[in-house]
């Protein structure tokens, strides 16, 4: 393996690991300065709220509590859950591979959507590619909290889908998985293969107009040659690139589809964590979702790496 | 030509076209009968008098999972763990929510002493807890043992103390219950709904080696625990359900001798959000929610609902704790510059007259309101004082009052200045994303139209906590949840030195004179036998709560529960849970659709 690569892939991999680090550490001050606590409850009495927020340490200075979970998080402890009573590690871990099945699927959709799309929008003109474009651009306009409540509505007056949830799983059928993941799949997807189709679009377009491509079109290349084997190839890089940004947007975009559609994964426990300040499981949080994000940037950069090596090279 | 051309030669026409016509007219009148006919023979649903048949499955939503599965824990006071109390353990005593009447439940019966201080009850003989263990007087005691335990720290004690002292508790024999009051108290055994009875053979070695709080938590096994209640938690899915199965050794049995509960499972799905909550609702996908009430938005579509057949709607009339906007009057606020007439009694009586009551209950809840002039709404029968000073929206007379403290248009730009020639203006902190919020929108409007500048400020409740107990706030549009519809079994909120004495909590001695005689009235009839005269004493302390409102209160919404067609024999009440708090009566007919 060239050693440019190694040391590329090294320096992203170190890059990823801060990332986590600054991204739960600001989570967690965050959470500190929000007004409030785990025990800011009317339904708590003062003296029970004040004795266990001794007992629990959360009237200790930021900085001591900081660098007290700072401590066991290095030795992948990230403490125990205020509102569950439960260590961090295992209320992520119920709850991360939800997540990474819905955005994992959500892009696969939007890639199976995006792509054929974007080379149909940016090769043709005519009736078929003016619609596909058409949907793209309501479909951009449309964040996924809409779409969430649009899909539940539809769930909900067709009886074709379940309305929210996750249905029986674990140890459910795949038919079951797939009936539930179904609509939060689509409310993610489908803003996100608009984008896709956008960017595949602007390259296709562009690789179209590409000196090789015309040469080859001189030779006498048919049209569908022309566009499925020749611009399509260099129209790949950008999109690639793109992924790495996308798999932020599928964290983003979960985060709202889980809470609305009830789909138990990362987004709705960091959601349930923010509004009970849980420190300790915001910044759990925080991390996980950090670290899925930097896994996918890193993905995309290295196999961005591999299709243009020039990428190691420093600027 | 045709018969029924304009320029057919009437000597044209055949008389086998007029049959014709009367042919079609008599097929349509018999065809729009029939169907007349059928429309009327549709059932609408099953009805309440269809024969109770056991078994079946409830699926109820709920709006986030346990933190932990044990009442008595620090962190045992939230909505998921309380309603799980409520399904897996029982009460010696417990008030009906329909009626608000006392009713025995692991107690067969109770004595009182002449003097109201010694109760004696009876214990049903031969009830066994989930695990088969029996129940005897020894769980009882335990359960009061948790509830003062210091190291517990229980959420539980407060609501079975006395003016914060405990209740002396004894057992005589296995099936025998003492309790001694610390002094006369008029609710008497009502306190008893608040304690569900802990298997002691289950707990105690958790409570002796200082683990108590960390038993029955989500991270222990579920057959840990024990109860004697209707039901028995057999999965808990985070974020999912939670599943419970019926209690074999439920000691409840009906009137024809069926055990209950009726059901074989109740299974309570977590819907974080309140939109999707009530779509699957009406899709069929659940029987009801766990805070049964329909929001106003949504009233329109459960009614289409309810008219297809698929839903059932059921009105408990007006609800028991309505929103208040209060005024911050703790004494450190008299260094506002805006304290001369923030402060001031004046003050809040004109912003009672200047909302329009009617506006909000029509805007805010499309008519499912009624507007109220304090806490204690007319769904309270015991506690209601219909005849209280009440504001009818009055502009003019709320400007009068605001000009008596100086609060005038300085300048001309329609906004009232006061004496310093500062605007008068403060903010109103509420939920976001709540009733509330709208309702503080309306108000904040209607108040402008006097000329004060209101500004509204949306927080989540930790936040409102927060800003509350620091008493960092102008006013604060926000509800509390009375654990009981008797005021003496609220004292938090009551006394001036209460914890939730809203607008000045926990003073040493009573800040103002009006204060001080409601204390005075509440602890001169704490101990008062006789209802009728502590009503009376009530009324007065209503009255002069009306007068002087610390807080003001705009409208009660009505309660309108849902349930599927398919759920049988509901009781509903206007407390939270307003259906499940009966689950044991709760009964099915039919698939779900």
């Amino acid at each position: 393996m060239p050693r440019a690569f190694v040391r590329f892939a090294v320096r992203r991999t170190l890059l990823a690991a801060l990332t986590v680090l600054l991204v739960s550490s600001a989570a967690m001050a965050l959470v500190r300065l929000a007004p409030g606590d785990a025990l800011s409850d009317f339904e708590m009495s003062l003296e029970a709220a004040a004795a266990e927020r001794e007992r629990l340490g959360l009237d200790a200075p930021f900085l001591t509590q900081y660098a007290a979970w700072l401590g066991r998080a290095i030795r992948l402890d990230f403490g125990q859950s205020l509102k569950y009573r439960r260590p961090v590690q295992d209320l992520i871990g119920e709850r991360v591979g939800n997540t990474v099945l819905l955005g994992a699927s959500a892009l696969l959709l939007a890639t199976l959507i995006g792509l054929p799309a974007g080379i149909l929008t940016g090769s043709r003109r005519g009736p078929l590619a003016s619609l596909a474009r058409g949907v793209s651009f309501a479909l951009l306009s449309i964040p996924p909290l809409v779409t969430s409540f649009v899909l539940l509505l539809f769930a909900a007056a067709t009886g074709l889908f379940p309305v929210g949830g996750m249905g029986a799983l674990p140890g459910g059928g795949s038919i079951e998985v797939a009936r539930y993941l179904a609509l939060p799949c689509l409310a993610i997807a489908l803003p996100m293969a608009a984008v896709i189709e956008r960017l595949q679009s602007e390259a296709v377009r562009d690789a179209l107009a590409d000196p090789s491509v015309r040469a080859a079109r001189a030779r006498g290349c048919s049209r569908a040659r022309l566009v499925w084997r020749h611009a399509r190839r260099l129209s790949l890089k950008p999109v690639i690139a793109l992924y790495g940004v996308l798999v932020g947007t599928v964290l983003s975009g979960s985060f709202v589809v889980e809470i609305v559609m009830a789909w138990p994964g990362l987004g709705a426990l960091t959601y349930e964590a923010l509004v009970a300040r849980d420190l300790y499981l915001v910044a759990g949080c925080a991390a996980a979702g950090a670290l899925c994000l930097s896994a996918g940037v890193l993905a995309s950069d290295l196999a961005l790496a591999v299709a243009d090596p020039r990428v190691t090279e420093p600027s | 030509m045709t018969p029924f051309s304009p320029r057919c030669d009437p000597a044209c026409r055949r008389p086998e076209n007029g049959r014709a016509a009367l042919m079609v007219l008599v097929v349509t009148a018999l065809s729009v009968v029939a169907l007349a006919f059928w429309f009327a023979r549709r059932p609408a649903g099953p009805g309440i008098l269809q024969e109770i048949t056991p078994g079946g499955e409830i699926v109820a939503s709920i709006r986030s999972d346990p933190s932990t599965y044990n009442r008595y824990a620090p962190g045992g006071a939230n909505a998921a763990t309380e309603l799980l109390s409520l399904l897996l353990h029982a009460r010696l005593i417990r008030v009906d929510r329909a009626t608000d009447e006392l009713e025995p439940m692991l107690a067969e019966g109770w004595t009182r002493s002449d003097d109201g201080l010694t109760y004696t009850v009876r214990l049903r003989p031969g009830i066994a807890f989930s695990d088969g263990r029996p129940f005897t007087s020894a769980d009882v005691l335990f359960s009061f043992r948790v509830a003062y335990d210091d190291g517990v720290r229980s959420p539980v004690r407060s609501a079975v103390e006395i003016n914060g002292k405990p209740i002396e508790v004894s057992a005589p024999d296995d099936l025998t219950v003492v309790l001694r009051l610390p002094e006369p108290y008029a609710p008497g055994l009502r306190l008893l709904d608040n304690l569900p009875i802990l298997p002691r053979h289950r707990l105690e070695g958790a409570l002796g080696e200082g683990r108590f709080a960390d038993a029955w938590s989500p991270s222990r096994p579920l057959d840990e625990i024990a109860g004697l209640g209707p039901f028995v938690l057999a999965e808990h899915v985070s974020g999912q359900r939670l599943v419970l199965t019926r209690n074999p050794q439920y000691f409840r049995r009906d009137a024809s001798g069926v055990q209950l509960p009726y059901l074989d499972r109740l299974t309570l799905a977590v819907v974080p959000d309140q939109t999707a909550e009530a779509l699957r609702l009406e899709a069929g996908e659940t029987d009801l929610m766990y805070s049964g009430e329909i929001r106003p938005q949504d009233y329109a579509s459960f009614q289409r609902a309810a008219g297809d057949g698929r839903l059932r709607l059921l009105d408990v009339g007006v609800g028991l704790d309505p929103d208040f906007l209060s005024f911050n009057l703790r004494p450190e606020r008299a260094r506002d510059p805006r304290a001369a007439w923030l402060l001031r009694r004046e003050f809040r009586q004109a912003v009672s007259w200047a909302v329009d009551r009617q506006a909000i209950a029509d805007t805010v809840y499309l008519g499912a309101a009624v507007p109220v002039s304090g806490p204690i709404t007319p769904g309270n029968r015991t506690w209601h004082a219909p005849d209280l000073p009440a504001h009818p929206h009055d502009p003019a007379r709320a400007r009068a009052l605001l000009a008596s403290l100086g609060l005038e248009d300085r300048d001309g730009d329609g906004m009232l200045d006061d004496a310093r020639g500062a605007p008068v203006r403060f903010s109103i902190l509420t939920q976001a994303g709540h009733n509330r919020e709208r309702v503080s929108t309306v108000v904040q409007e209607q108040l402008r139209q006097i000329g004060m500048a209101v500004d509204v400020v949306t927080m989540d409740p930790r936040g409102l906590f927060a800003r509350w107990n620091a008493g960092d706030y102008d006013a604060m549009y926000f509800g509390l949840q009375a654990s009981s519809t008797d005021p003496w079994l609220v004292p938090e909120f009551w006394l001036s030195s209460g914890a939730f004495h809203f607008w000045h909590p926990k003073q040493a001695r009573p800040a103002t004179e009006w204060e001080a005689r409601i204390d005075a009235l509440m602890r001169d009839h704490a101990g008062e036998a006789d209802l009728d005269r502590r009503r009376q004493a009530f009324t007065d302390v209503q009255r002069l709560f009306a007068e002087q409102l610390p807080s003001i209160y705009f409208v009660a919404p009505r309660v309108t529960l849902a349930t599927s067609a398919r759920v049988l024999n509901p009781t509903p009440a206007p407390q939270i849970p307003q259906l499940l708090w009966s689950a044991d009566t709760l009964a099915v007919s039919g698939p779900r659709r």
